[in-house]
């Protein structure tokens, strides 16, 4: 029986007469690390925002640890593209803003100031040393306009992560980056992974659970232990609907777990990134609904890989 | 060459070179004027500049009041209190605009309405209410800068924060309060700062006006008073204090800001 951290039920979404998601069902386990590919326009943004709780699906259901998500809360972080960071804030009181934000009130900060100022400096040595973990010591004075889109990303992640939320998403964090510089964040998420895997060897709760969104398909395979695909190019005929009735889940499938630094052997990924391409982005096949959503069958065959393994 | 970069010496010399030649003019264009007519009191001379500036320094022979001392202490005395009002009230109900569409969308026309009323075509309707004294003065810059600012605040907190920033903050642990505070605030202030600055030149130019009109010490008044007797001497003093007076509000105002949204600088 796995820790399930995130449930979509049944989640379907749209405005007015344009369909967008239909029957999303989605479940990821503690521990992983799930992506999510799809063709542009097919609503990745639309149901991470159902999941974040900041726009609720209009039916259906999202959980997480079984608690339905009517909000934005603390149990869920969120790491964008663009707008990562507060501008007005350094790097360190970006990722401190969190502790501040979720341990005190406003009204203890202005009428208890005299205990608030040592725990604000608790809080900032608490950032500024994740962030030296990061290897980010020497930027932690910095504000987001001094620094490179790498660095302001590893700061968000670092943001979120202060949090320890329950799960973690990434909204393609890393589109707008150089190779290198994506290449490093990459190894960043796969420590992470690591950190989960000991934590389970150990007996303990993986810490990290992260869904990221990203139109890199190799990014996609080398990061997460699992794919899912949302697309709207299938089968809804088959399904017996009388229209488009909008995106779906058509493929779901266990992915290769790395090793951080590990030297990347495309042949290993190869396989996996054209099944992706022709299922999930090729608008002329149309797979049924079900053809290649396969992860929890694999899992249950012993197929499953990282924290999923048997 | 378009854009090419100056040194901060070129920059400094131009900027004093505009003033001296500025100087140089006054003084080519006094100097004619006293050929023609020696008692001319229109252009005055740096000497008739310079008695005048004792004059308005020092305590009058028959009153024993220092004008220069006396008008200002007046005329500041009411920017600074309908500036505060105004800014005061005006940010807050700025912010909550652009915080709740409800309240944005009730006060927003109106607003919009009150912004294109000149507040001097008020001052009818301001004299019957609230008479002729400090709290008309004080109501008519209220009216000046209130709508103005919250408008651009309120276009401030609703369009420059982007949603991804609020959302962020709700998943960090922000209340209400604080979104509204600790982002949207935070974030729009160097804007609403720099908004205050623009007020400054209309708010004084309503109140000046007004002391002209119905005034009995500030410098509005004295410059309307001087300007009829033809003691220019006055009036062009008077004219480079006020000068001066919003040079420095300026400036302060962008100093708050320098120290106060230091990361606005550097983007």
């Amino acid at each position: 029986m796995h820790d399930i951290v995130l449930e979509c039920r049944g989640v379907s979404h749209w405005f007015g007469d344009k369909k967008v998601l239909f029957d999303i069902n989605l479940r990821v386990a503690r521990g992983q690390i799930a992506a999510l590919v799809g063709p542009s326009g097919c609503g990745k943004t639309t149901l991470f925002r159902a999941i974040l709780g900041t726009h609720p699906p209009r039916a259906g259901e999202v959980f997480i640890n079984g608690a339905p998500v009517t909000t934005a809360t603390r149990d869920c972080g969120i790491v964008y593209q663009k707008y990562s960071l507060f501008p007005f804030l350094t790097a360190e009181e970006n990722v401190a803003f969190g502790l501040m934000l979720d341990g005190t009130s406003p009204q203890f900060r202005l009428f208890q100031f005299w205990k608030w100022r040592p725990l604000r400096k608790a809080h900032i040595e608490q950032a500024a040393a994740l962030l030296k973990k990061l290897g980010l010591g020497h930027a932690v004075k910095l504000y987001p306009s001094e620094m490179s889109g790498g660095m302001c990303q590893r700061v968000a992640i670092a943001q979120a992560l202060i949090m320890k939320p329950q799960i973690l998403l990434l909204d393609e964090p890393f589109g707008a980056l150089d190779e290198s510089t994506r290449e490093d964040l990459q190894n960043m998420i796969l420590e992470l992974y690591r950190e989960n895997l000991q934590a389970k060897k150990e007996g303990r709760k993986p810490p990290y659970t992260i869904v990221v969104v990203t139109h890199e398909l190799n990014e996609a395979i080398y990061v997460g232990d699992r794919v899912a695909g949302l697309s709207q190019y299938w089968n809804w005929e088959a399904a017996g609907q009388p229209e488009h009735p909008g995106s779906t889940i058509i493929y779901d499938a266990v992915a290769p777990v790395f090793e951080p630094h590990q030297e990347r052997d495309d042949s290993v990924i190869r396989d996996q990134r054209r099944e992706l391409r022709r299922v999930v982005f090729d608008p002329n096949y149309r797979p049924r609904r079900d053809e290649f959503v396969r992860f929890w069958r694999e899992c249950e065959s012993g197929l499953g890989t990282g924290v999923m393994a048997t | 060459m378009i854009r090419k970069p100056i040194s901060h010496r070129w920059k400094v010399g131009l900027g004093v070179a505009a003033f001296v030649l500025l100087a140089a003019g006054y003084t080519v264009l006094s100097y004619r004027q006293h050929v023609r007519n020696p008692d001319d009191t229109l252009i005055p001379t740096w000497s008739q500049l310079a008695d005048g500036l004792v004059r308005i320094t020092t305590p009058n022979e028959r009153s024993q009041e220092v004008w220069l001392w006396d008008d200002a202490r007046a005329t500041l005395g009411r920017l600074a209190t309908g500036l505060l009002l105004g800014v005061g009230l005006g940010i807050p109900l700025g912010l909550l605009m652009g915080c709740y569409r409800k309240v944005g969308a009730f006060f927003q026309p109106v607003l919009a309405f009150l912004a294109k009323v000149p507040p001097s075509a008020m001052l009818a309707v301001f004299f019957v209410m609230v008479g002729t004294g400090f709290e008309m003065y004080v109501t008519m810059m209220v009216f000046g800068v209130l709508p103005s600012l919250a408008h651009a605040v309120y276009h401030a907190a609703s369009e420059d924060v982007p949603d991804e920033l609020i959302h962020k903050a709700l998943t960090l642990g922000a209340d209400q309060f604080e979104v509204a505070y600790n982002v949207i605030y935070k974030h729009i202030l160097p804007r609403t700062l720099d908004a205050i600055r623009h007020q400054i030149g209309p708010a004084m130019v309503y109140l000046l006006a007004a002391e002209m009109l119905v005034g009995s010490v500030g410098l509005g008044y004295r410059m309307r008073l001087q300007a009829r007797l033809m003691d220019m001497s006055t009036v062009y003093l008077y004219v480079v204090f006020l000068g001066l007076v919003g040079l420095l509000l300026d400036y302060s105002l962008i100093w708050t800001r320098r120290r106060l949204c230091p990361w606005f600088e550097k983007e």
